[in-house]
């Protein structure tokens, strides 16, 4: 099992839903966040006043996905999320060693 | 029932096991709660059976232990109120110390209700040790409001009873303030609001636990009565009882269908319960909806009586006299009431004052009054609470946000007031949408969203800071209030709400005669009032296209910042978890992005022939004036001009600038309220605008808005708002003939307009020293191809546009647009410049730059 972990634009998470949902992935978790890439932010300027955005919101979706499908999933999210624009955000896949069903015991059912 | 159970039910109660006894009790209980019966007899009747059981356990403990022991019942279980999986709270209670001996007696009194399945909450106290209160436990304190004598020793009992419940006790006092804190502390966990769309039955305002309070607060405050509420609420003691009966059934069949003590009436259990109830309705969803009235009634009942119960325990510290306030007003201990109560029954247009009244003292309207305006508000029609226009000042006065509006509001919409005022908003009461997200009524939605922005006049956070700020800034904000007041009546069908709320609300603004210009307003916030969610949360913030099409939709910066505001708040008040400060960070980059767009983008996107409001100028324009005309004249113009002004005023533009000679100069100024209106037409000649300004100065006037923007044809037109600051049109018969007079000389050239403020300029000089407003020079690069955007910001000072305007002149530069407004203290004008029909050079820009700084006297810091 993999942990796909993406962070995109906001604007992207229906999309990705979308994507994700006809991969056949169960469940995933929508997070709102805050954070920066290389560029670290930018800056904005109001009525003349330039100002420091550092963080910038962000989604974050992680799903638990087999191994034999996370590059399905992986292609999925990215040409869901891709504008090519800098922003577009990262994927991150990270080994599972284990899952567990809170409410039945069930172990590694993703 | 099974065969053994059968049987054991015959033999005698003592040698009947346990579990049977326990089993019947429930099967009898459950029994009466599928036939939605499970209100407060079925449940006296299962608190009695376990009293039984109870009884049976501690006559097998009593061995245990010699010191005197009773068994006391708390909480619901005290008053006979025990759910099917409520808690049975237990006092146990030792007339002696508490020793070996009587930890045993506890244990086997415990260990079998354990094995039985209760759920029991117990705790142990040896009598003497209840002389103080205990403060630090409320919940216990409160608990033993309710407490009720089992079985054991009367006489410790008795001690008991006498030192937390007699009208002597410390422990009353300690109790009602326990009960205080308790119930404001549960009130703010669901945001203080009764309409919740899944409410909980026992904890939310208005159900069980407020009925529970208000019988507790009202033995507390009234120690010689055993039950019954305070004089001023106890007319509601019936409804008080029907409340508690009907919350009570609901509460079991949520216990019977959770199988555990899970209280919220969830959207699936609204149907079930509302089938078991037999709700009137052809289909589930009518039936839901007769079920959720039902309880809104009850929940709102409930919460008008404890507020009564509340107000009286805690009496102000002292009562100020009765005073007269207004015309047949006056002010109490309780609030506002009418003097004339007959007088005011005739007088429909009079009874807003009260409410007006409460706001503007900072109290509540009596509920005498309340009760009044319930019994006569059917009496009359909407028409009749607002016949003139001094009712329309009055109204539109009281929508201005500000803290208690919510309560006065919320207080009229109780009484039937709002409802009667405008049908409108009582098609959406207790209307229930269901989705995911609202958690709460239609009704209670609009009401909260109204409470959030009178909230803003004090945010809690830096972040909601920004926002305060905007709402600051706008003149009239009591159309955001009314917007948002209408925003949903169109949900009382399922078509396209916000459409429908449009087609209502024109009808309900026209009666209380509000002008054109502010309908037209309250109309695009309520059509729109969804489309800044949808840009800030759905489309890709960091496409400058986003801010551009959004600036396009609301055209003008008073309405981004109104329809911002509306949907910071119209979001916060789906629910408590819903506006994340995520969600405020999106929908503030619009803001500023679109604002920025609106202010220093604008001069490129000028006037297409081909767009749908030039189209309705083309269709419905006078006969004297031609298709060629208006084509022309709008040729070049940005398009914020048809954003800024309504078609009739284009039209009287076309007029002004029509065959316009080119030293010639026209204007018009017109009254509107207490802001005068100036627009000037010319062909475009140096320092227009920097003279209109100093004229306008030299006579006093405070200049609150100003737009200068030119056509193809080199027609420059500059519309200015302004107040008589210093009364000059006010107290002068000939003030405005003057004024247009001296304009007219100084645009031709014909007076010397540095001469004349020469005197004035210097006691500005010294006036500057003193202003501590900090000033900016910023010059923009990003948001247009054809100008060099210059924002200056700088304190509101007389003749500082002037000054402004005169040092850009002098470096030769061209203003072929400008946008001024004033906040306040603080003054913000852009202007977008132009040298030689290019946009300044470098050198240009920073001699300009250093010139304007020194003008405005920058500091080296805020350089």
């Amino acid at each position: 099992m993999k942990l796909v972990k993406a962070i995109v634009r906001p604007n992207k998470a229906d999309a990705i839903k979308d994507a994700l949902a006809k991969c056949s992935v169960a469940g995933m978790t929508v997070t709102e966040v805050r954070g920066h890439g290389r560029q670290r932010g930018h800056s904005a300027v109001y009525r003349g006043c330039e100002y420091a955005v550092r963080l910038l919101p962000k989604i974050k979706i992680t799903a638990v996905v087999p191994d034999e499908t996370a590059e399905d999933v992986i292609a999925a999210i990215t040409s869901s999320a891709r504008t090519g624009e800098i922003g577009d955000g990262w994927i991150f896949v990270i080994p599972v060693e284990e899952s567990r069903s809170i409410r039945t015991g069930e172990r590694n059912v993703v | 029932m099974t065969p053994e159970r059968a049987a054991a039910d015959t033999a005698p109660a003592a040698e009947r096991p346990l579990t049977d006894d326990l089993c019947a009790a429930l099967d009898a209980y459950r029994a009466e709660i599928r036939m939605a019966r499970g209100g407060a007899q079925a449940a006296a009747a299962y608190a009695s059976r376990i009293d039984r059981l109870l009884a049976r356990i501690h006559t097998d403990a009593a061995g245990q232990t010699e010191t005197p022991v009773a068994l006391v019942a708390l909480g619901g279980y005290g008053r006979r109120q025990l759910c099917l999986h409520s808690d049975v709270d237990l006092l146990i209670l030792f007339g002696g110390p508490i020793a070996a001996a009587e930890e045993r007696f506890a244990k086997t009194l415990l260990h079998p209700l354990w094995d039985l399945g209760l759920d029991v909450g117990h705790q142990v106290r040896q009598v003497s040790e209840l002389e103080q209160a205990e403060t630090d436990n409320p919940e216990f304190l409160v608990a033993v409001v309710d407490s009720r004598f089992l079985t054991g020793d009367t006489g410790v009992f008795e001690r008991f009873d006498t030192a937390v419940r007699s009208p002597t006790s410390v422990w009353r006092q300690a109790t009602i303030t326990a009960l205080l804190r308790l119930v404001a502390d549960r009130h703010a966990r669901f945001n203080a609001a009764i309409y919740q769309l899944e409410p909980d039955i026992k904890e939310a305002p208005g159900a069980l636990r407020d009925v529970v309070a208000t019988r507790a607060l009202a033995r507390l405050i009234r120690p010689g009565l055993a039950s019954g509420l305070p004089v001023a609420t106890g007319r509601f003691d019936e409804a008080l009882d029907e409340a508690e009966e009907f919350l009570l059934r609901i509460r079991s069949l949520l216990h019977l269908e959770n199988g555990r003590n899970l209280n919220v009436l969830s959207h699936d259990h609204q149907e079930s319960v509302a089938e078991r109830f037999g709700s009137p309705g052809a289909e589930p969803r009518r039936q839901v909806e007769a079920l959720m009235s039902a309880y809104f009634h009850h929940a709102r009942i409930t919460s008008r009586v404890l507020a009564a119960t509340i107000a009286e325990a805690n009496p102000p510290a002292s009562s100020p006299p009765m005073k007269p306030i207004g015309d047949n007003l006056q002010r109490s201990a309780d609030g506002i009431s009418f003097i004339d109560t007959v007088r005011a029954s005739l007088q429909p247009y009079t009874w807003l004052s009260p409410f007006q009244a409460a706001l503007d003292e900072d109290c509540q309207v009596t509920p005498e009054t309340l009760a009044f305006v319930e019994r006569h508000a059917d009496r009359y029609t909407s028409e009749q609470f607002f016949p003139g226009t001094s009712e329309c000042y009055q109204f539109l006065h009281f929508f201005k946000p500000r803290p208690g509006l919510y309560h006065r509001l919320s207080e009229m919409h109780e009484s039937g007031l709002l409802g009667r005022m405008f049908p409108e908003f009582r098609a959406i009461y207790c209307r229930v949408i269901r989705d995911f997200y609202h958690k709460y009524t239609v009704d209670e939605h609009t009401l909260l969203t109204i409470r959030h922005l009178s909230e803003l006049g004090d945010p809690d956070t830096t972040a909601r800071r920004r926002f305060a700020s905007i709402l600051a800034e706008l003149a009239k904000p009591e159309l955001i209030v009314l917007a948002l007041l209408f925003h949903d009546v169109g949900k009382w069908t399922n078509r396209n709400h916000a459409e429908e709320s449009v087609r209502m609300v024109g009808g309900a603004l026209r009666r209380v005669r509000i002008i054109p210009e502010s309908i037209r307003t309250i109309e695009f916030l309520i059509r729109h009032h969804l489309q800044m969610s949808v840009a800030a949360f759905r489309r890709d913030g960091e496409d400058p296209e986003v801010a551009r099409q959004f600036a396009r939709l609301v055209g003008t910066e008073d309405r981004l910042k109104m329809l911002c505001l509306l949907t910071l708040v119209d979001i916060q008040a789906v629910s408590p978890e819903t506006l994340t400060p995520w969600k405020e960070e999106l929908l503030w980059r619009l803001y500023v992005d679109t604002y920025n767009y609106l202010t220093l983008g604008y001069g490129d996107d000028v006037i297409a022939t081909g767009q749908s409001s030039v189209a309705g100028l083309q269709a419905h324009r006078p006969p004297e004036i031609s298709e060629h005309e208006v084509t022309e004249f709008l040729k070049g113009l940005p398009r914020r001009y048809l954003q800024l002004v309504d078609p009739r005023t284009v039209y009287d533009h076309i007029r002004l600038s029509r065959n316009l000679e080119p030293d010639e100069v026209r204007l018009t100024l017109d009254k509107q309220n207490d802001v005068w209106e100036l627009s000037v037409a010319t062909k475009d000649q140096p320092r227009i605008f920097s003279n209109i300004c100093g004229v306008l100065s030299y006579f006093g006037m405070d200049i609150l808005r100003g737009q200068a923007m030119s056509n193809s044809h080199k027609v420059v037109l500059d519309l200015f708002r302004f107040v008589d600051a210093d009364q000059f049109l006010a107290l002068n018969e000939s003030g405005q003939s003057e004024l247009t007079r001296l304009l007219q000389d100084v645009l031709r050239g014909d007076t010397d307009l540095a001469e004349m403020l020469k005197g004035r300029e210097a006691a500005l000089q010294a006036q500057c020293d003193k202003i501590r407003v900090q000033s900016m020079v910023h010059f923009d690069h990003h948001y247009s191809d054809r100008y060099t955007v210059l924002e200056i910001g700088g304190a509101n000072q007389w003749g500082l546009l002037h000054r402004i305007s005169r040092v850009i002149s002098e470096h030769g530069c061209d203003i072929d647009l400008v946008l001024i407004s004033t906040e306040g203290d603080l003054a913000i004008d852009v202007f977008h410049l132009t040298r030689d029909g290019a946009k300044l050079s470098p050198n240009i820009e920073q001699s300009l730059r250093s010139d304007l700084e020194r003008a405005l006297g920058v500091t080296g810091e805020a350089r």
